[in-house]
C-alpha cells in the first residue's frame, strides 16, 4: 500500500475509532464532509483527491469496522456519476455535493424504466432518502443515469425496517416521472458504461465495508475470548476456539488481499467488462466471508451475544444486509464462472 | 418405530383431537403481537391440553393424564407437530423441569403442594446459569445461607426463560465454597413473589425478551422448599435436565419438516422456483432434515429400549441447531434483499416461521442455549469417542504477548 494510503487509513481509523461504533449519522456525515472524504475518487482536474477505488476502498473499510451510518457509499456513487458526465451545470452540482449536500442512490439491483419520455419502477435499498433532496437513478436496461429530484409529484419514498440498524434503508417508487424535468447524466453507450463505473464502485465499496467489519468483529471476539473466564481459564485458552479465531483471520486477509490487488487493477478502466467480474468476484466473496465471520463470532460471545446491549449483534445484521446488496452472489459467481469458461478453449 | 396397536389407537385420538382443537389461524394472531395476547394464548392452549390429558403424559401413573410410556409420549409430540400447535413455551418448564424435578427427588409433601398449582397454570422458571457461570454451570456463586430454618439467597441469575411470568423458581444456590464446586450446591423452590427477588428482562436481538435475569437481595426460603438433600443440589440438577428426554428434539425435528413448505412457497413468491442454485440447496436441506429426525427418532427408541448412551442427546441436538441455522440460511438466500426487513414478529412458534432472519436470529437460541454446541462437541469428543479431557489445572500465564 502506498505511503498516501497509509495515511488515509491510519487518519480515517483515527477519526472514526473516536467516534465509537454506529455513531450518530449526522454527526459523522458532517464529519466525513469537513474532512474532504467525498473528494477522495474525485479526479484531480476536479479538485479532487483522485485516490480512486484503492481510496474509496480504505475509506469504506474503515466505515464499515466503525458499523457507520452514514450514506456515504450512496453519496459517492451520485459524486462519481457527476464528474463523469459533461452536463454543463456539472461543477456547480459538485460544489454543492462536496459540502455535504446530500444526493443519494440505491444499493440494490434497479426497477426503473423509460416509457416514452418518463420514467416508471421501484428502486429499493435507497440509504438515508429522507435527507436528500435528490437520487441518483439509472435504469434496468441501462439506457440511462438521472438525477431527480425527491421532492417533486410522482415520486413515493417509503421507510423500509430493516434488521440492520446501522444503516437506514428507503424504497423510492417513481410514478411517470417526466424527463423532461430531470438532469439527465447519460444515455445510450455512455449510460451503459457509466452505470458498469457505478455498479463496480458499489461492489467495491461493499465488498471493502465487509472486510473492515470482519476485522472489527473479530477483533471484539478476540478480546471477549481473552477476558471470559470459564472453567477457570481464559476461554481462549480452548485449542478449539483458537482455531476458529484463526481461520477467520485467514479469510479476512485473503478478502482484504483480494480487495486491495482488484481496485489496483481495475483503478485506471473502472467501467470495463473485467473490472465488473473482479469487482463481482470481490463482493460476493468478501460480504459472504463477512456473514461467516459474524455469524461465528456471535456463536462465540455465548449468550451475551444475543443480548441487544452487546453490538455483536450489529455487525452479524450488518453482514447478512450486505450479502444482499449490490450485486447478487448467485449472479457474481455464476459470472465469474462463465468469463472463464468463455475464455477457455 | 413403535407400530404396536396401542400406539396406532393413540395417534388417531390424538390426531383427531387436535384437527378439531388447534386454535385456527393461530400463527397470524401471534404475529406482531405484544406479550398478553401471547400469554393468553398460551394459557387457553396450556388449559386445553390439560384437559385431554396431553400435557401430563410423562407424569407417573396415579397422577392427571400421566402413566403413559415413553412410545405413546411420542406420539403425542409427533402429533403435535404434524398438527403445527402452538408449542407450550410459557409452561415447559413446569410441565417438565419442575413436575420431573419434584416426582424424582421432592418429597411428598412438595408433590402435594406444587403440582396441583402446576396443572392449574401456575409458571416456572428455572435459575440456574449466571453471569460467570454458563458453560461453566459449576462455578455458579448465587449464595444460600441457612439461618435456622430458613435459607438467606443473595446473588444473580441469568438466561432465565420467561421468568418475568414465573411464579416459582427452581433455584441452584451455593450453601458451602470450602469443597469441589459441584458438592456445594443446593436445590431450592423459590416463591418469586418473595420480597428481595427482581427480575430484568433482556432485550434480545430479535426482539424478544423471552430471556431474563434474577436478582436475589436477602431473599429467605423456608428450609422444607429444599429438594434432596444439602450439597446434592448438583445430582438434582442432573434430573432436572433430563426431565424432557428427548422428546423435544422429536418434536423440532418434525417441525422442521413440516415447515418446508414455507420455504417452497417463499420461492414461488421471489420467482426463483427454478433457480438451480437453490434448488441444490433445498434439496440438500430436505435431507439433512430427514436425518435429524432419523437421529431424534433412533435417540427416543434407544431410550425406550433403556439403551442410550452417554453422548447420544448432545449428537441429536448438535445436528439439530446446525440443520435449523442451514434452514434459516436457506430462506434467507431465497428472500433475497426482503428477508432483511423486518416482515413480522412471531410468538410461541418454532424457528421456522418463514420471517427468515428472525428465524435466523432464534436459531442461535439452540446453539447457544441449554449447552452450547461447543459444550456437545466436548461430550461427544470426551464422554463418546473417549478422547482425554483438556488438563484440569491450566498455568494462566497473566499479560499477553
Amino acid at each position: 500500500m502506498s505511503v498516501e494510503l497509509n495515511e488515509l487509513q491510519e487518519s480515517a481509523r483515527k477519526v472514526i475509532g473516536g467516534a465509537g461504533l454506529a455513531a450518530n449519522e449526522s454527526a459523522t456525515w458532517s464529519q466525513l464532509v469537513e474532512l474532504g472524504w467525498l473528494l477522495v475518487s474525485v479526479p484531480e482536474a476536479l479538485s479532487g483527491l483522485s485516490m480512486g477505488l484503492p481510496g474509496a476502498c480504505i475509506l469504506h473499510s474503515e466505515l464499515g469496522r466503525g458499523l457507520s451510518a452514514a450514506p456515504y457509499l450512496a453519496a459517492t456513487l451520485a459524486v462519481d456519476a457527476v464528474c463523469q458526465s459533461g452536463f454543463s451545470d456539472r461543477e456547480h452540482w459538485l460544489d454543492r455535493m462536496i459540502a455535504g449536500e446530500l444526493v443519494t442512490a440505491s444499493l440494490a439491483e434497479s426497477g426503473v424504466q423509460t416509457s416514452g419520455k418518463h420514467l416508471c419502477g421501484d428502486v429499493q435499498g435507497v440509504q438515508s432518502a429522507d435527507s436528500a433532496r435528490h437520487m441518483l437513478v439509472w435504469t434496468a436496461g441501462n439506457e440511462l443515469v438521472a438525477l431527480i429530484a425527491l421532492n417533486q409529484p410522482g415520486i413515493d419514498i417509503v421507510v423500509k425496517n430493516t434488521w440492520d440498524q446501522t444503516r437506514r434503508l428507503f424504497s423510492v417508487r417513481l410514478n411517470d416521472i417526466d424527463l423532461g424535468e430531470q438532469v439527465i447524466l447519460a444515455e445510450g453507450a455512455s449510460a451503459e458504461s457509466l452505470i458498469r463505473r457505478l455498479l463496480v464502485q458499489r461492489d467495491f465499496a461493499l465488498a471493502a465495508d465487509a472486510v473492515g467489519g470482519a476485522a472489527s468483529i473479530l477483533a471484539m471476539t478476540v478480546d471477549h475470548l481473552q477476558t471470559r473466564i470459564q472453567f477457570k481459564r481464559p476461554l481462549a485458552m480452548f485449542q478449539s476456539l483458537k482455531h476458529r479465531c484463526a481461520d477467520m483471520k485467514a479469510s479476512i486477509d485473503a478478502a482484504e488481499a483480494l480487495l486491495f490487488d482488484a481496485a489496483r487493477k481495475v483503478r485506471h478502466e473502472p467501467d470495463s467488462p473485467d473490472a465488473r467480474i473482479k469487482a463481482m468476484g470481490t463482493k460476493s466473496f468478501a460480504t459472504t466471508m463477512f456473514a461467516r465471520v459474524a455469524e461465528a463470532c456471535l456463536q462465540l460471545h455465548g449468550g451475551i451475544g444475543m443480548a441487544v446491549e452487546h453490538p455483536c449483534h450489529l455487525f452479524l445484521k450488518r453482514a447478512l444486509l450486505n450479502e444482499h446488496l449490490g450485486s447478487a452472489t448467485n449472479v457474481c459467481t455464476q459470472e465469474t464462472a462463465r468469463v472463464l469458461m468463455a475464455g477457455t478453449r | 418405530m413403535n407400530t404396536g396397536d396401542n400406539c396406532d389407537q393413540l395417534r388417531q385420538e390424538v390426531r383427531t383431537w387436535l384437527l378439531e382443537n388447534v386454535p385456527a389461524g393461530w400463527r397470524d394472531a401471534m404475529t406482531n403481537v405484544g406479550q398478553d395476547a401471547f400469554v393468553a394464548l398460551q394459557r387457553m392452549w396450556f388449559e386445553k391440553l390439560v384437559r385431554a390429558g396431553y400435557a401430563t403424559p410423562h407424569w407417573p401413573e396415579g397422577w392427571h393424564g400421566g402413566g403413559r410410556s415413553l412410545s405413546d409420549q411420542k406420539v403425542i409430540f409427533e402429533e403435535l407437530a404434524r398438527a403445527d400447535a402452538p408449542r407450550l413455551i410459557l409452561y415447559f418448564v413446569a410441565l417438565y423441569h419442575a413436575a420431573c424435578t419434584l416426582f424424582e427427588c421432592g418429597t411428598a409433601q412438595q408433590r402435594e403442594k406444587y403440582l396441583e398449582g402446576i396443572l392449574n397454570g401456575q409458571v416456572w422458571c428455572q435459575g440456574f446459569s449466571e453471569p460467570n457461570a454458563g458453560s461453566d454451570l459449576a462455578a455458579l456463586r448465587t449464595r444460600a445461607e441457612r439461618h435456622g430454618d430458613r435459607y438467606i439467597i443473595n446473588g444473580q441469575k441469568i438466561w432465565s426463560t420467561m421468568a418475568q411470568y414465573a411464579d416459582y423458581c427452581l433455584l441452584l444456590a451455593r450453601t458451602d465454597s470450602s469443597g469441589p464446586p459441584q458438592a456445594g450446591l443446593t436445590y431450592l423452590l423459590l416463591d418469586m413473589r418473595s420480597k428481595g427477588v427482581s427480575v430484568r428482562p433482556i432485550s434480545q436481538i430479535t426482539g424478544d425478551d423471552e430471556f431474563a435475569e434474577i436478582f436475589f437481595d436477602d431473599v429467605e426460603i423456608p428450609v422444607e422448599n429444599r429438594v434432596g438433600a444439602e450439597g446434592d443440589g448438583w445430582a438434582v440438577a442432573q434430573a432436572t435436565l433430563a426431565s424432557e428426554r428427548g422428546l423435544t428434539l422429536v418434536e423440532l425435528t418434525q417441525r422442521m419438516r413440516y415447515a418446508l413448505p414455507r420455504l417452497v412457497r417463499s420461492m414461488r413468491e421471489q420467482g426463483c422456483e427454478d433457480d438451480a442454485v437453490i434448488r441444490r440447496d433445498l434439496g440438500s436441506l430436505v435431507v439433512n432434515i430427514d436425518a435429524a429426525c432419523a437421529l431424534a427418532d433412533q435417540y427416543l427408541t434407544k431410550r425406550i429400549a433403556g439403551a442410550e448412551q452417554v453422548g447420544d442427546a448432545s449428537v441429536v441436538k448438535l445436528f439439530y441447531a446446525k440443520t435449523l441455522r442451514e434452514f434459516a440460511s436457506l430462506g434467507m438466500r431465497i428472500g433475497g434483499l426482503e428477508s432483511q426487513y423486518h416482515s413480522g414478529f412471531m410468538r410461541g412458534a418454532t424457528q421456522e416461521t418463514g420471517h427468515w432472519m428472525l428465524d435466523f436470529m432464534n436459531s442461535y437460541n439452540w446453539s447457544i442455549a441449554g449447552g452450547s454446541n461447543e459444550i456437545q462437541r466436548n461430550i461427544i469428543a470426551e464422554r463418546m469417542l473417549g478422547m482425554p479431557r483438556e488438563p484440569k489445572s491450566w498455568q494462566v500465564v497473566e499479560g499477553r504477548p
